[in-house]
């Protein structure tokens, strides 16, 4: 149609010089020269009309465009929405295929394995520009689980709902998403600190994001855990739910001092008033940052089907976990310390114990881009990508860390009695990590780490040989 | 001692409804938004608006308003609403255009007209002619727009509401003659859209074909939009042409209340619309040439807005008949148009 339209217009455009020639050929005094002079009049009207309803249907196609859905599809985005993305559905997706290898004594030769970390299909969208939601469920380790289910409303930048099963916000590195961690695995603080939970929380910034904040209400896991783990999963299974909360400040965010604008620190923390028993302790077992069970409390061991001598959650459970980062330029530092008070009873010979144990755990981080990408909490882009035989490395970045676990010595005392059972279960983890990160692309991400865990306790013979761990992962996310 | 767990329940539910509730409009306190949707040529009138009632509002509450704009042909801008647009408030050209998004789209209640004074239409306009300087083509009364060779410029009533009031006024002419009816003047309206070289979707499209494109010899169009292009586009360009007849044209004002639910912004919707009709509202039609309806304001400038023969939307049967049997498909328009 514009062809058509286009090829009048031109055509009528060669028509005038002609109609001028005849004109001049004319007595300007004549009746045909007038009538010439309309004839031309007409014909730049007609012309100023074809002009005009070109203008018309482009105008036109530019609004139908504005309003039409839009599809993108690129490395890292498969969505669908409207312009301004005030609606859209967004498919994402994290794969992670895992190598784990180990040296050492402390970790039998059977446990190398290649494993399938995460395998998560990812929904998630936004309708009206306010209400968003996200459905990412989890196949790997062969089992189906959901992992994130969630609907939000963003009723103003300080006041978020969200309603569903998601992170409760404590502990920083478990907020950090699979994708934007340093290390192959977290570090053990994260072993103290709720995984995914039901609840309901609000949250919201202030000032720009200099201040942000999160309150919630949860059903409540034992430490580390997601609320697919427990006995009954996805439900409260204890009398009582956690209250949740977390402040986070980064004074500077929108400062134009770029040496501190990467300073980030706040402070999470959870409290419940639980009743375990000893068929449902709620308690768990830690791991190392090999992902082996290094720390647990004692489990039934008398006989019958009713257990009855394990060690329970007995009262108040309080997590505190500061915590801190720091980004500027190609450096970047994470640390963070986490204590659990817990109120544990085990009852053994009609005698029943009960204390208040002090665990905790805490880590340094610290990362750095050799390829001069700039560091940061969530996500980054690689200044180049790897094609092979053509230029660009994509980005490299080498990681280290050191962090510690340290259960209370007031577990292990009591002989049999004891809360935990000191020739099985460590009192303290000690881990130096290095690593490697390459992103040749920016959904793509290949990870070498090495750990190297000393431990005290936790064997027969004293102290749990060190743990060698020798991780690598092949992971995608978009 | 521990609370019961039904009570620990209600407790946060509790806390969190009021969290919510109350935070709200706390939050919402420091800017609030508002997207009003309105037809073509009433950019200048609510620029100047909205400047007012920003300040208006500041010094009421110490809030600060910002007010969208969208503009463009009424019928199309109604239809966007329906598709989701979120329109806090619509101000549009035509009371049926409300009553689609009221009806087809169900986003306020059928009885929106009720909700404000005049039937929520709180400055009116008319139709009139706009030529070009020294009226060449002598064009004085409808008649004269369908004269062989005459080129006249009104938009497409499927899409302006603007071009319906034009279409309208230029059948009631017709009716009004001797020997008028319904069969001529469908007869004189085909007549007419015959005459016309270009459709546009909007009232403003039809002045820049007409003022800026230099097509046709006579723009039909708002009275306002016509004195817009005399002064704006250069008053030794164009004249007003008045004819013997027009219609009482009634743009229509409503808060679009599932929008202002959802955004908590009814307060500030409702007032902004309730500020047309303050003096300092008419004052601000009058002066973006719009007909206010406080008699004060009317006559203090009446100088701008010529006494003639109006016939209103009633002697169509209201706009529910008019929009059916002229505009809906399979309708009048679509009867006459393109034979």
């Amino acid at each position: 149609m514009k062809i058509r339209r286009a090829a009048a217009g031109a055509s009528i455009a060669a028509l005038l010089p002609l109609a001028g020639t005849a004109l001049a050929q004319t007595d300007p005094a004549s009746d045909s020269n007038s009538d010439l002079r309309q004839e031309i009049e007409e014909q730049k009207q007609r012309l100023l009309v074809l002009e005009r309803k070109l203008e018309i249907q482009q105008e036109a196609a530019t609004a139908a465009a504005a309003t039409a859905p839009r599809l993108t599809l690129n490395a890292s985005r498969f969505q669908i929405g409207n312009t301004d993305n005030t609606n859209f559905i967004r498919f994402r997706g994290t794969l992670h295929a895992d190598a784990r290898t180990y040296g050492g004594e402390s970790v039998p030769e059977t446990a190398d394995t290649f494993i399938l970390r995460r395998v998560r299909p990812t929904l998630e969208g936004t309708f009206g520009g306010i209400y968003d939601f996200k459905f990412m469920p989890d196949f790997a380790g062969g089992r189906t689980s959901i992992v994130d289910a969630y609907a939000a409303a963003r009723f103003h930048t300080a006041a978020t709902v969200t309603v569903g099963k998601f992170k409760p916000p404590v502990g920083l590195e478990r907020l950090q998403s699979s994708a934007d961690i340093r290390f192959i695995e977290r570090a053990l603080p994260t072993n103290l600190v709720p995984n995914r939970d039901l609840g309901v929380q609000v949250s919201g910034d202030f000032a720009g994001g200099a201040f942000s904040y999160a309150v919630g209400y949860f059903n409540g896991v034992p430490d580390g855990q997601s609320s697919d783990n427990l006995a009954t999963p996805d439900v409260e299974v204890d009398t009582a739910g956690d209250y949740a909360a977390r402040l986070f400040f980064q004074p500077f965010t929108n400062s134009d001092n770029f040496n501190l604008r990467g300073l980030g620190f706040g402070i999470g923390t959870t409290w419940v008033d639980v009743d375990g028993t000893a068929a449902n302790t709620a308690l768990s077992a830690y791991r190392s940052p090999g992902q082996q069970s290094v720390f647990s409390y004692r489990a039934n061991t008398a006989t019958g089907t009713t257990p009855n001598n394990a060690t329970f959650a007995d009262g108040e459970r309080l997590r505190l976990a500061p915590q801190f980062y720091y980004y500027r330029g190609s450096f970047g530092i994470l640390g963070e310390y986490t204590t659990v008070e817990q109120d544990v009873s085990r009852a053994v010979g009609g005698v029943t114990r009960s204390d208040t144990l002090k665990n905790s755990a805490w880590q340094a981080q610290f990362s750095w881009f050799v390829t001069g990408e700039d560091e940061a909490f969530r996500g980054f882009t690689p200044g180049s990508t790897f094609r092979p035989g053509k230029d660009g490395s994509g980005a490299w970045e080498v990681v280290a860390r050191y962090h510690e676990l340290d259960i209370d010595d007031a577990a292990f005392e009591g002989g049999a009695a004891s809360f935990a059972n000191p020739l099985t279960a460590v009192s303290k983890a000690s881990a130096y990590g290095v690593g490697v990160n390459w992103y040749p692309w920016n959904t793509v991400k290949l990870s070498l780490n090495y750990e190297l865990t000393e431990f005290e306790g936790g064997a027969a013979t004293g102290d749990r040989a060190d743990e060698q761990a020798l991780l690598s992962r092949f992971a995608i996310n978009f | 001692m521990k609370q019961p767990h039904w009570q620990r329940r209600l407790l946060i539910a509790l806390t969190t409804s009021v969290f919510v509730v109350g935070i709200g409009p706390v939050a919402q306190a420091a800017e609030v938004t508002l997207l009003n949707v309105s037809y073509d040529p009433t950019r200048e009138l609510y620029t100047d608006f909205n400047k007012s009632f920003g300040e208006y509002w500041r010094k009421k509450t110490g809030d600060t308003v910002k007010i969208n704009q969208s503009h463009g042909g009424s019928g199309r801008q109604a239809r966007s609403v329906i598709d989701g647009l979120a329109a806090d408030v619509v101000t549009l050209a035509l009371a049926a255009d409300i009553d689609a998004i009221a009806t087809n789209g169900k986003l306020l209640p059928v009885n929106w007209e009720e909700r404000l004074p005049d039937h929520s239409a709180p400055y009116t306009s008319t139709i009139v002619f706009l030529v070009r300087k020294g009226n060449p083509k002598n064009i004085r009364d409808w008649g004269d727009l369908v004269r062989p060779g005459i080129g006249v410029i009104t938009p497409n009533p499927k899409t302006s509401g603007g071009a319906r009031w034009n279409y309208l006024a230029a059948w009631a002419w017709a009716k009004k003659q001797p020997g008028g009816s319904d069969a001529t003047a469908k007869e004189f309206v085909k007549k007419l859209f015959k005459n016309v070289p270009v459709l546009d979707t909007g009232a403003r499209g039809s002045t820049t074909t007409f003022a800026q494109r230099g097509i046709g010899d006579v723009a039909i169009s708002w009275e306002n939009e016509a004195w817009l292009a005399t002064q704006e586009l250069g008053p030794d360009k164009f004249e007003i042409v008045i004819p013997t007849i027009s219609i009482l044209a009634e743009p229509s004002v409503a808060v679009v209340d599932k929008v202002v639910l959802r955004r908590g912004t009814r307060t500030v919707a409702e007032e902004y619309l309730k500020y047309l009709y303050t003096p300092e509202g008419q004052e601000i039609a009058a002066r973006n040439y719009y007909r206010p309806r406080n008699a004060a304001v009317a006559a203090k400038h009446a100088e701008l807005f010529p006494k003639l023969e109006l016939v209103t939307i009633k002697d169509f049967g209201g706009w529910g008949k008019a929009q059916k049997e002229h505009f809906g498909d399979g309708g009048v328009f679509d009867q006459i148009y393109g034979q």
